[in-house]
């Protein structure tokens, strides 16, 4: 039992990595109901950028590396919004879904002619903190993941219900045409929203190579999945279900692991997603109506 | 009129020149996460060529010399790549092929080769194909024009084993660590590490399992604690190897000895995790233990590219190619290409033994290497060799 237990726990706070890169996703699909298949790698793209930080100062604190894979990210996040969305037409569901899936090899394969794909140590930020309990153990580095996740989930609802941009963000979200008759910029507003998930991306591709503790181009495809069944699960643009999916998906594919094996893993996460969107397509977070 | 015969002249040299040159086709993966190793081939091709021109290029049948000259293409570690690549080759006046870097890659692209020689009712590429990465076991025999200079796995690890368990008599038990999805790893530790293990008296107690791109090994670790092995061996390439090794170093797992993958003793796995790896013994095919794998490893350098096991065999098969076509008498004609190729095939099938960097290679009928080998180590941040069984 102690094993179930264990292997669900740890699971479930590496679900929070999946978590991260989901509110991303469902985030700009919640604005923009548009797909940027492009946000797990500019997110990895960010956390190798945080390494420059290591070449200028060898021995700098992790924490300045993460600030500049989080300043990096919200670049990155400019740039897709730039070359994916701004001058393509948004009218086209699968031109920027085209272009974001172009954008997500460039990046992927920039990263891999910089590094010439050789996998990177990565810095961490309480990985030597193990919380133990008898047999039972958690990750410090997890923990710190799990609780960013949760604060910029909380984080995120400031921003979007209490702030003027997140007010202009979500008449944007509902009403494109009625914000802009408001006065609210559209190409601003969308601008914005690439950056602010760039900004969390950076930090979630820092968290998740400090997590592994190597970072590498690997890395992206799988994210990317993971990213966009947590989306999908969670329920897509609600920020709350990214979470809660990152962290079921964690689990539920870790207590797979134990009982069936790693080959057959992602057949069940497949299935999960399969079941949920036959019986629950709006995910867990269904929104109550339809968008107006 | 006189720079008009001077410009004629230049030209029918130049159209000289160019017929004196010999072709030889590399490829490999150059992008996507294994990109290093086509870097590292290529780098040493060149610079392998750039010495045999250097010492007056390679002798053709009616006694003139010809200079070498590489052409290295992109198979991205796919195997539809691979295949569409070897076909291009075979387009080209490439008189062979030295490459790939995959296994997943070699396998189906040997399929595509002809299988017998002559055999009139079999159209698959008459192209020599000399392969310097891709490791798995027992390829060669897929078809007679693919020929290896890739370590033997099964002599190595019987090897290491044996030699680990004279020196550590007190060590009994032996833990697997694999990962599951890569086509030389898999094969690695189910047919050479497991067998071999227990083939020197060792007693192999479990094995855990991951994929080649997994961020999560803790139920993996976990399981490898409870073995509570005296050796870890773990099969896989580096990135997961360092995601294991950080694990392990999470949970406290330390084992006596670890064990990797022959393809880890790169510097790819010091560059991710040296200070996890410390200690972890890999046989290999390659390290600068004389003058002539140290003047290698530095020409390679030259040209951008790392010296090891790789990298190095395709630097030996430059030679052992240039030796093949001198023997075999090429013409290097353009309208000689296929004969060339034909003359190629013949001379390194007939080949019982080559010299290599750290010794002489042996070769069975099915075209297999079987190379001389070191036991290497990591020792701050560097692969020290541990044990020259030579």
């Amino acid at each position: 039992m102690l094993d179930f237990f264990q292997t669900l726990s740890d699971g479930v706070l590496f679900g929070a990595t999946y978590a991260l890169i989901g509110i991303g996703f469902t985030l700009v699909f919640g604005v923009m109901h548009k797909i940027n298949m492009a946000y797990a790698a500019a997110s990895v793209g960010g956390a190798y950028a945080g390494l420059l930080v290591l070449k200028v100062m060898a021995t700098a604190p992790p924490a300045l590396v993460f600030f500049c894979a989080f300043v990096a990210g919200g670049l990155l996040g400019w740039m897709v919004y730039v070359a994916c969305f701004h001058f393509i037409p948004l009218s086209s569901p699968l031109a920027t879904l085209m272009s974001t899936v172009g954008m997500m090899l460039l990046i992927d394969e920039v990263i891999v002619h910089v590094t010439d794909g050789m996998p990177q140590g990565y810095p961490a930020m309480f990985d030597d903190v193990m919380l133990r309990a008898g047999e039972f153990s958690m990750r410090g580095d997890l923990l710190l993941v799990f609780g960013v996740a949760v604060l910029a989930m909380i984080g995120l609802l400031l921003l979007l219900y209490r702030t003027r941009l997140g007010l202009a963000t979500r008449a944007v979200s509902q009403q494109p045409v009625a914000a802009q008759l408001c006065g609210i910029r559209l190409v601003r507003v969308n601008a914005l929203t690439f950056i602010v998930t760039g900004l969390l991306g950076g930090l979630a591709g820092a968290l998740i190579g400090a997590s592994v503790g190597t970072l590498s181009p690997l890395l992206t495809v799988p994210l990317t999945v993971k990213g966009l069944i947590v989306t999908v699960i969670g329920g897509l643009g609600s920020v709350p279900g990214a979470i809660v999916a990152g962290l079921l998906v964690g689990g539920f594919e870790n207590v797979l692991q134990l009982y069936r094996g790693v080959t057959e893993r992602d057949l069940y996460v497949m299935l999960l997603l399969f079941v949920f969107l036959v019986f629950r397509p709006g995910g867990i977070f269904a929104a109550k109506g339809g968008r107006d | 009129m006189k720079k008009l015969a001077l410009a004629v002249s230049l030209a029918l040299a130049a159209g000289v020149a160019q017929a004196q040159t010999i072709k030889i086709a590399g490829f490999g993966a150059k992008s996507g996460v294994v990109r290093s190793f086509g870097i590292n081939s290529e780098a040493a091709m060149l610079a392998a060529a750039d010495q045999i021109n250097k010492a007056g290029g390679v002798k053709l049948a009616d006694g003139s010399k010809a200079k070498i000259e590489v052409e290295f293409l992109d198979d991205r570690c796919d195997a539809a790549e691979g295949i569409s690549v070897i076909r291009r080759i075979a387009g080209t006046n490439a008189v062979v092929a030295v490459g790939p870097t995959c296994s997943n890659v070699a396998e189906p692209l040997f399929g595509i080769l002809q299988k017998k020689v002559g055999d009139a009712g079999d159209s698959g590429l008459q192209m020599p194909v000399f392969t310097d990465v891709a490791i798995k076991v027992g390829l060669a025999k897929i078809s007679e024009w693919a020929f290896r200079n890739v370590p033997n796995e099964m002599t190595m690890y019987n090897s290491l084993f044996y030699w680990l368990h004279t020196q550590h008599p007190q060590l009994k038990t032996v833990y697997g660590g694999v990962e599951e999805d890569f086509a030389h790893s898999r094969a690695t530790w189910y047919i050479v590490m497991k067998p071999r293990a227990e083939a020197s008296g060792f007693s192999v107690v479990g094995n855990t399992k991951w994929l080649l791109a997994d961020t999560n090994f803790a139920t993996q670790v976990r399981e490898m604690k409870k073995a509570n092995a005296d050796i870890v061996a773990i099969s896989a390439h580096p990135f997961s190897t360092c995601g294991v090794l950080k694990e392990m170093q999470r949970q406290g797992v330390k084992p006596k000895l670890l064990v990797g993958l022959t393809s880890s003793s790169s510097l790819e796995t010091l560059q991710g995790c040296a200070k996890q790896a410390e200690g972890i013994i890999i046989p290999t095919s390659f390290a600068p233990i004389n003058k002539d794998a140290v003047a290698a490893a530095k020409t390679t350098a030259k040209f951008k590219g790392a010296a090891d096991l790789h990298s190095m065999a395709a630097w030996e098969n430059m030679f052992i190619l240039k030796n093949v076509m001198e023997a075999e008498g090429i013409s290097g004609k353009p309208g000689d290409v296929q004969s060339d190729r034909r003359k190629i095939r013949d001379g390194l099938a007939k080949l019982k033994t080559t010299n290599g960097l750290i010794g002489v290679t042996k070769r069975d009928a099915e075209g297999e290497a079987d190379k001389p080998y070191v036991f290497v180590h990591a020792k701050k941040g560097e692969w020290k060799v541990l044990y020259n069984p030579l």
